[in-house]
């Protein structure tokens, strides 16, 4: 089967990721925001006897090396091997977009042209003459929309049509004073014999004029470069004397956006009536001066309340389900050991984790929501003023508001600032904003302490505070560590759109996969190597002795002498003997080892607390209560101040194993991992052992 | 003037822009260029962003860089 490999390039927000969802059904997260598909995504279809790979490249207004994920794009064009580009335009931005498609055309490669979101342009009273749009460009262009799944298949097999024939010669020329002088270029390699493998001399000489990085890193390896300089110098030099600019970019960009300009004029009929626009309508109120902040503090008030209101009520059937399976396996199993792994270790410990995927599910729909309806730029607009007093930049929103989800995919929407120093400053502070997984944790402590109605409010607060405290780390380390000039502040703002049910509906349901496949899997595991080490190893002469004596002692006293024993029998398992090594550290936080452990097992992933302290807290106390929720349990043996600072302490300290193994790859070099783990602990634990004591001074 | 001092709902024509290589290729990219035509759209609170349009496109500025674009009042 023969293979063809397609780059799907276009500028950002033009529904790019959502056209490849509609072609190929992949499993693809779709934005209406700047480098949502900042990882490079893949989805592969068979047709006609074809394997077409299709790449999906971040959103690039230009090929520049702007932001990391722009790099990316850029990079993959020039030096990836791939067979054909499909360049994806917002068929209701036609201008701006063909100026990247000018310089698509640079490359001298196969191409074809999707114009998408073609219904919106229809319903704008745009109309585009794609034939002589064809024509302009000497490449095939087809109206689609990956809303409506117009024209997707005829767009499938123009590809396949525009692989098997012979490359077109490109019909896009710069004006005589610049093809001049790339001619003088192309007909040196030429009599050198000189061909680059994947490139045309023509995108070579283009890319020499234009004096990019690329294309001379590419050349200075050739011997001909020795030669070409010279030439190269003087032809430079024509040209910037011509053009009176000593800027080549800005030369060819400007014989581009001509290009662009007059093409548009060309091949557009527009019947476009002068209305305020829906966006512009819903704008005035959403990013008011004064009402901006409001509104959206509000509504991130309503997701957590959403959170914890809505998640309660299939909670409490998890909730029931597990203690059924608990109670039931706990009477068909004999062999103690058995049953204490099962009961104690599995099912208390995976059960504690699946009861909060409501609440997981509830944050990615918000997170979604977000990210697809085009507010999240907005959020960026309304804020930067704000992030800018702490040193940092309207758009380190995105990456932070990610954080909320995953810090994982956070760090790698860091890629969107351009400024490095800004980059690393925001991804420093990422785990300040909490994750879902820390969210059980949260979830538990404020149904434990507080009362069901404010513990919604419990909820918010403590993301909020999680986020302010952020803020101020951002100011700090941008006074001390990351000193410099700002990045600017320019970005596109989308139009707002109505949402794909269907999008939604599988960016909420991959998530909750993925959290069921860790629960099933890692969790599964963690589950029992603390079950196991903090049932063993037995101590056959403490159980005597203390059976002994319950067998002694009066009826009202043997609950507490049961319980005593199983308070020393822990503190001499495995996991005992750690929690009283570590103990000292969290001792000044109002730790007790149960929760020292927890708060080390938490290092492998953020929901193992939540079934750390399961397993821990349900051998420890199996009083027959009434109810017996893990939550009553906590509220009992713990404390509120210590509470309290461990919420503290959970919220500040670094995030799981898997994020900081990102953060390293991101951040670029391994010191900038010594100093994560050491600013978050450092903080971590000096501000648990402030509202530790803080309290305890309250009187609490 | 210089687009940051322009009053929301005013359409002005860009005259000049005195920014640097890169942000100069940034605003171009987003279509922000000499001869062209914007809207100041909205601006935030004490002005320290604002929202322009151009063509059918909406873009966000600081106003550190909406001052090094210098424009012409139109009709």
């Amino acid at each position: 089967m023969k293979k063809i490999v397609v780059a799907l390039v276009g500028q950002p927000n033009v529904g790019k990721s959502h056209l490849l969802n509609s072609i190929s059904g992949a499993n693809l997260k779709v934005g209406n925001f700047a480098g949502v598909t900042v990882e490079k995504a893949e989805a592969t279809l068979l047709r006609d006897g074809y394997k077409i790979d299709i790449i999906d490249l971040p959103g690039s207004y230009s090929l520049d090396d702007f932001a990391k994920d722009e790099k990316v794009t850029k990079e993959f064009l020039i030096e990836g091997e791939y067979d054909i580009i499909l360049n994806v335009l917002d068929s209701t931005n036609l201008e701006r977009n063909l100026s990247l498609t000018s310089e698509l055309l640079e490359l001298d490669k196969r191409m074809v042209v999707a114009l998408n979101m073609d219904d919106e342009a229809i319903k704008e009273g745009v109309f585009i003459d794609e034939k002589e749009l064809s024509e302009l460009l000497g490449v095939d262009c087809i109206k689609t929309s990956s809303l409506k799944k117009t024209n997707l298949d005829v767009m499938v097999d123009m590809i396949i049509h525009t692989v098997k024939e012979p490359k077109k010669a490109p019909k896009f020329y710069y004006s005589d004073a610049i093809e001049d002088r790339v001619e003088e270029l192309v007909s040196f390699m030429k009599s050198r014999n000189f061909k680059l493998t994947n490139h045309s001399n023509r995108s070579v000489a283009i890319g020499l004029l234009k004096q990019d990085r690329t294309i001379y890193k590419m050349i200075h390896e050739e011997p001909i470069y020795a030669e070409l300089l010279p030439l190269l110098n003087n032809t430079l030099e024509k040209l910037h004397i011509q053009f009176k600019n000593r800027d080549s970019n800005e030369i060819f960009a400007d014989e581009r956006d001509a290009f662009a300009r007059g093409a548009c004029l060309e091949v557009i009929k527009n019947n476009k009536k002068n209305i305020t626009s829906v966006t512009q309508k819903i704008d005035s109120i959403m990013i008011n001066k004064y009402l901006g902040i409001p509104i959206f503090l509000f509504l991130m008030w309503g997701l957590f309340q959403l959170t914890f209101t809505l998640g309660q009520v299939p909670m409490d059937y998890i909730e029931a389900f597990f203690k059924f399976l608990g109670d039931t396996a706990g009477e068909f199993i004999t062999n103690k050991p058995a049953k204490s792994l099962i009961v104690d270790g599995i099912i208390a410990g995976v059960g504690t984790v699946l009861l909060f995927l409501p609440n997981i599910m509830i944050l990615f729909l918000g997170i979604a929501l977000l990210e697809t309806t085009g507010y999240m730029a907005r959020v960026a607009f309304v804020l930067d003023g704000f992030f800018h007093k702490f040193g940092l930049h309207g758009k380190s929103f995105i990456p932070l508001v990610t954080g909320f989800g995953c810090s994982i995919p956070a760090y790698m929407a860091a890629r969107t600032l351009k400024s490095e120093r800004d980059r690393l400053l925001t991804m420093f502070i990422i785990g300040f904003m909490s994750c879902g997984a820390r969210l059980p944790v949260y979830v538990l402590f404020a149904g434990a302490f507080f009362t069901p109605e404010s513990a919604g409010n419990v909820l918010f607060a403590i993301y909020v505070s999680g986020a302010f405290l952020g803020l101020i780390a951002a100011k700090v380390l941008r006074l001390t560590v990351f000193r410099g000039d700002d990045e600017p502040f320019v970005m596109e703002m989308p139009k707002y759109r109505l949402p794909s049910v269907k999008l939604i509906w599988f960016t909420i349901y991959s998530k909750s996969i993925m959290y069921l496949k860790k629960a099933g899997t890692f969790i599964f595991m963690a589950s029992i190597f603390i079950w196991f080490i903090s049932s063993y190893p037995k101590n056959i002469q403490i159980e005597d002795a203390y059976t002994n004596k319950i067998e002694t002692a009066l009826e009202a006293d043997k609950n507490i002498i049961s319980n005593e024993m199983k308070k020393k029998l822990m503190e001499n398992t495995y996991l005992g003997f750690a929690g009283k090594a570590i103990e000292p550290i969290f001792k000044p936080l109002g730790f007790d080892w149960r929760m020292s452990v927890a708060t080390l097992s938490g290092l492998a992933a953020k929901e193992v607390i939540v079934s750390t302290l399961g397993v821990l807290y349900s051998i420890g106390s199996e009083i027959k209560e009434e109810d017996d929720a893990l939550k009553n349990i906590i509220s009992r043996e713990i404390p509120f101040a210590s509470a309290i600072a461990f919420i503290v302490f959970v919220m500040v300290y670094l995030p799981c194993i898997a994020a900081t193994a990102v953060f390293t790859k991101e951040a670029g070099g391994k010191k900038y991992t010594v100093y994560l783990v050491l600013f978050t602990f450092i903080t971590a634990w000096t501000l648990a052992f402030i509202a530790y004591h803080s309290l305890l001074l309250l009187g609490y | 003037m210089l687009l940051s001092e322009v009053q929301t709902d005013k359409k002005v024509l860009i005259k000049e822009i005195n920014a640097d290589a890169i942000l100069k290729k940034r605003l171009r990219a987003l279509g922000i260029t000499k001869h062209i035509k914007a809207i100041v759209l909205e601006e935030s609170l004490g002005k320290q962003n604002i929202k322009i349009s151009i063509g059918s496109a909406e873009v966000a500025l600081r106003a550190s860089e909406a001052k090094q674009i210098e424009v012409e009042e139109i009709k």
